[in-house]
């Protein structure tokens, strides 16, 4: 990086090294530049409509009524069904996750052994994901159906007592959870299958010559180098999960007993059955914080820097 | 070879007979778990309506196979029957503008979220990180809460009912560019810098180090965002009007309508509209063997 | 190094800027025009009569449904005709959704500000719209004797505050539909007289012996009795159940206060936790019918009886068209006094549409004398307009003379209050839950003190 000197309205060194390096930000931002302009467009103005409208006392069919202000917010932290939604959300969350990040690791090892039929196998796990998830919340509903459903024909033909799912308040959301694994884990799958196969094979050679058993193998090699697609998983499937919706609505709508009222059930009815989309709109907010505090951590924790 | 791994290799030990059996059992329960509602959905689309929730219990061999065996109901949904045409069914061209519109998005994904992803891998720019957040950012907020302003935004920029407005908003996708950016970050900077030494470009850097690298990974996310395009169905039900426009998973929710849910075309739809993706991805999976082949041979 | 770098920039530069200009360019077009879809029919009509006047298009948000989409061509072609071809320029343009979807797009296009012309309205919505002024009044464009002709139902339903907003579609009345062949089965005639409708012990009883548990597994293969459409818990049919419990004229029979935004007192009478909880009994304690809905029940014959509106008629014609289906009809059972609710879908005129004299006359026309019997001979369902139901003799005849004796006799209108949305989705759900176990009469007057919490904005509507 040799330093030219200039004639006329002369700059200084430093000021030259300026001048490249915002010449290179610029030429770099220009990679993000179209991305960046969808997501103003597409996805920050929605966001700061909603922010706006959740500040008023505002229904899809009525228009802008009453400016309330914060009190929307704090007519929000009161509510007891907001309270429960957010409760049935976590559980769902916390409960779900861990659940499909241990399941999904575990098959996309078991579907990565160079054995004939595994390709088939992938393919078949990953079906739920192509399916559209109405038609697979039916066919789930009745499955779990208390009278004559799959499930309970099942438990019936080992002798247990039959259970009712959908209509429990006790089992509605594993029944959900359930439904949402069995479609979602095929994503998380596919995904870990990748990051696997992005570990070079010479070293899982080098391990076995050195005399590395599986155990060893997957504790020393695997998942160092692919804690950065665990992690990846984690944080996104983290955010989908805290916006379940169809299965709720097509399997309980939010019962029995606001078992299942998970958040975005409760935004959807307040905002396009309760008339009252400006709280929807609040209670979207409240869910936008909730998930950008909840990434923040998980980027802070999760965070790893791996080298080869 | 020490003779132990010689013995080893010619006597399969009671450890390997038993983690093969282990494996055949959860392949067969896995293959189980997975296909019987997908089976349960074949067989009751090439039944009549009524006889769809005949046989669902007791179960039996009656749940999965049809008593009176019909290929009416695809024939139907396609506008091939009489009656289909009668009633305006046309899934074919549902299934077209589907697959137009999520190939778009998939082609100028490849492109826009590519190159956003190798900036935030690769290069330099001050409050990346802010950059990265402001990404990530987009998606907190609900379909349901985002949906009316991004139809007045559409509407504003005069797109509404048209295929743009099932396009254009995804042509780029954070979530894409997250995922591929933690893909580009797994290569080695090694072999950016041999490429530079050699007199590349940073464009040519994407085009001949990154991409070729993370051809798994691209296609990974390119067969996800094909997938998330092709089921979507609050959008473009709000978003787009005309018949002539209208996406498959809002075709098979045309067969409920007030007066009777036709069962045995909604079943019928629903394969229709679950097969091009899954054959997709089998098509695909060749090149995901590859990835392997390619990251082993790497020096 | 620095050369090609430069290079670079600008190529980078250029592309990025050719590819935001693209975007702008190819969002700025104008709606791309697809070729119609439409049927042959539309098209023969609109080479037929000169156009005098600019061709007017006007939008029509409605219900998809495939046999609605037949009738209407041939109501659209019959208006061109119309006093010598004088709306021959006006051709309509169907946005159709399916029924579950209709009012959340109607919602959507009604806040993005999107042009309407003409709505497909519930009903009991009515009311809701016109609150909203998302609907034109048409109290001045129809005389005294064209309301008339239309069911007193279909007038109150359509009006807010005796304004009367849009003329109705059809009718329609909730009965007990049961399958001859289980009932002769269980050696069970169902009264065909009206006069004669059993009580709901007497159907509790009925419903009771047709419950058939061949393998005595506890599940039964045929249950008693389904309550309403679909799988959902609608106030159009389980609402029946709360009001019948009153006498006529009582709280629990009006099933809200006359100011249409009280509920305690009237939804959560003892006499409607009683119904509530003979409802919850059906389910849990008889179990004649199931807690979790199995779509098609009936049709599947894997009900003996269903208490459904009139389009169930078309519904078993559809399904078993070599008619392997003995359907009967007997009147709606009933604590303390019969009813059913009425009430369907109503033509509505947006606020803010441009093309109103177009659209009334499009309106007038479809819900006039020739419009309504083409339609009824589509759809095959319970028409709103006395005339033409005076005059179909299928209606004198069993099974749908029960159906005409039915409206007419005890068949009243939901409950009619702007707020009716809000109240539908309580109701929904308290009787989910009360079905499920729950506590009847705790559901009861949560479900009443919540619904007062939501329609408390409309308090006052109607003074």
């Amino acid at each position: 990086m040799a330093s030219t000197v200039r004639t006329g309205s002369s700059p200084s060194w430093w000021t030259f090294i300026q001048r490249r390096k915002t010449r290179n930000y610029i030429f770099a931002s220009l990679f993000v530049l179209p991305a960046v302009i969808n997501f103003l467009i597409f996805r920050y103005v929605p966001i700061v409509w909603a922010a706006r409208a959740s500040t008023w006392q505002y229904s899809l069919l009525g228009g802008y009524q009453n400016w309330i202000g914060a009190d929307q917010y704090l007519h929000a932290l009161q509510d007891p069904i907001l309270l429960k939604s957010l409760q049935v959300t976590f559980t769902y969350v916390i409960v779900k996750l861990p659940l499909e990040m241990v399941l999904a690791l575990a098959l996309a090892l078991f579907t990565n052994q160079a054995m004939r039929g595994m390709g088939t196998l992938r393919t078949i796990i990953f079906t739920p994901v192509v399916m559209s998830m109405v038609v697979v919340s039916v066919v789930w509903a009745l499955i779990f159906n208390a009278d004559s459903g799959l499930l309970n024909a099942l438990l019936r033909m080992v002798g247990l007592p039959k259970q009712i799912f959908l209509s429990n308040p006790h089992l509605a959301l594993p029944s959900i959870i359930t439904t949402t694994l069995w479609k979602d884990i095929g994503f998380s799958t596919i995904l870990i299958v990748a990051g696997l196969k992005g570990i070079p094979g010479q070293f899982y050679e080098a391990a076995v010559i050195d005399g590395a058993n599986r155990w060893h193998l997957f504790r020393h090699i695997t998942l160092p180098l692919f804690r950065r697609t665990l992690f990846f998983v984690i944080v996104t499937q983290t955010i989908f999960s805290f916006q379940v919706f169809i299965p709720v609505y097509s399997m309980t709508q939010g019962g029995p007993l606001d078992s299942t009222k998970v958040l975005v059930y409760y935004i959807y009815q307040l905002g396009f059955r309760f008339q009252d989309m400006g709280y929807a709109a609040t209670v979207s907010m409240i869910l936008l914080v909730i998930l950008l505090l909840i990434s923040l951590i998980q980027i802070r924790l999760l965070r790893s820097n791996v080298e080869y | 070879m020490t003779a132990a791994t010689q013995s080893r290799r010619s006597r399969p030990s009671l450890r390997h007979i038993i983690g093969s059996i282990f494996t055949i059992l959860a392949y067969v329960l896995l293959v189980l778990l997975f296909m019987t509602p997908l089976m349960w959905m074949i067989g009751s689309s090439l039944r009549p309506s009524p006889e769809v929730f005949q046989y669902v219990f007791p179960l039996s061999w009656r749940t999965f196979v049809p008593i009176q065996f019909t290929l009416h109901n695809f024939f139907d949904i396609f506008g091939l029957s009489q009656e289909g045409h009668d009633l305006g069914f046309q899934f074919g061209r549902a299934l077209l503008n589907t697959a137009f519109v999520s190939s778009a998005v998939v082609s100028s994904s490849l492109i826009f979220n590519t190159m956003a992803a190798y900036f935030f891998a690769r290069l330099d720019f001050p409050r990346k990180n802010w950059l990265l957040v402001f990404v990530l950012g987009t998606f907190f907020l609900p379909e349901q809460a985002t949906i009316v302003p991004l139809y007045i935004v559409v509407r504003q920029l005069g797109f509404a009912n048209t295929y743009w407005a099932l396009i254009l908003p995804w042509y780029a996708s954070p979530f894409v560019i997250f995922v591929l950016s933690q893909f580009f970050q797994e290569i080695p900077k090694e072999l950016d810098e041999a490429a530079i030494i050699d007199g590349a470009s940073l464009l040519g850097v994407l085009r001949h180090v990154i991409v070729p690298n993370a051809r798994v990974g691209l296609l990974t996310v390119s067969l996800l965002e094909f997938q998330f395009i092709w089921n979507l169905f609050f959008w473009p039900l709000i978003a787009v009007g005309k018949k002539e426009l209208q996406v498959i998973q809002v075709a098979v929710a045309t067969q409920i309508t007030q007066r009777e849910i036709a069962w045995g075309r909604i079943f019928a739809g629903s394969v229709v509209a679950s097969l091009p993706v899954i054959l997709l991805f089998l098509a695909l999976q060749r090149y995901f063997v590859e990835g392997v082949a390619l990251s082993g041979l790497k020096g | 190094m620095n050369q090609r770098f430069r290079k670079n920039q600008t190529w980078m530069l250029v592309v990025a800027l050719a590819t935001i200009l693209g975007l702008v360019l190819a969002a700025c077009q104008p709606a791309a025009p697809a070729a119609p879809a439409a049927p042959a029919a539309e098209s023969g009509a609109a080479a037929a009569a000169p156009a005098a006047k600019e061709p007017v298009v006007l939008k029509f948000l409605k219900l998809n449904d495939p046999v609605e989409a037949i009738a209407y061509a041939k109501i659209e072609d019959e208006f061109r005709k119309i006093d010598g071809g004088k709306w021959s320029y006006v051709s309509i343009d169907y946005d159709t959704v399916s029924f579950r979807d209709l009012f959340p797009k109607i919602e959507t296009s009604v806040a993005a500000g999107v042009e309407l012309d003409l709505i497909q309205a519930d009903g009991p919505d009515m009311k809701h719209y016109a609150w909203n002024k998302v609907l034109r009044p048409l109290d001045d464009y129809f005389t005294a004797e064209e309301k008339a002709a239309f069911a007193p139902q279909s007038i109150e339903e359509g009006s807010y505050k005796g304004v009367f907003y849009g003329p109705p579609l059809m009718q329609s009345c909730s009965l007990m539909w049961y399958n001859k062949e289980m009932t002769d089965a269980a050696g069970i005639q169902p009264p065909k007289d009206l006069a004669d409708s059993w009580t709901m012990d007497e159907a509790l009883a009925a419903w009771q012996k047709t419950t058939v548990d061949s393998d005595g597994d506890g599940t039964p293969d045929v249950w008693g009795v389904r309550c309403g459409q679909g799988t959902w818990t609608g106030d159009y049919e389980h609402g029946i159940l709360r009001r019948s419990a009153g006498e006529k004229g009582s709280p629990t029979y009006a099933g809200m206060a006359p100011d249409g935004v009280t509920f305690q007192g009237y939804f959560d009478t003892p006499e409607a936790i009683g119904a509530m909880q003979f409802y919850q009994d059906m389910h849990q304690t008889y179990k004649v019918t199931p807690i979790e809905p199995i779509p098609n029940i009936f049709q599947s014959k894997k009900a003996a009886f269903v208490i459904y509106p009139d389009n169930i008629i078309g519904d078993i014609n559809n399904q078993y068209p070599d008619g392997n289906f003995q359907l009967g009809v007997t009147g709606i059972p009933y604590f303390k006094t019969q009813l059913c609710h009425t009430g369907s879908w109503h033509y509505g005129i947006s606020a803010n549409t441009k093309h109103f004299d177009e659209a009334l006359a499009f309106v007038k026309f479809a819900s006039g004398k020739e419009g309504s019997r083409i339609y009824y001979e589509a759809l095959r369902q319970l028409p709103a307009r006395l005339d033409l139901l005076n005059e179909l003799p299928e209606y004198n005849t069993y099974p749908q003379s029960l159906v005409k004796q039915g409206f007419e006799k005890f068949g009243i209108p939901r409950i009619q209050t702007p707020g009716y949305t809000e109240y539908q989705q309580v109701f929904a759900e308290v009787a989910q839950n009360i079905a499920a176990g729950a506590d009847v009469a705790q559901q009861m007057h949560d479900g009443a003190k919540q619904i007062e919490q939501l329609l408390a904005k409309y308090k006052g509507w109607n003074e």
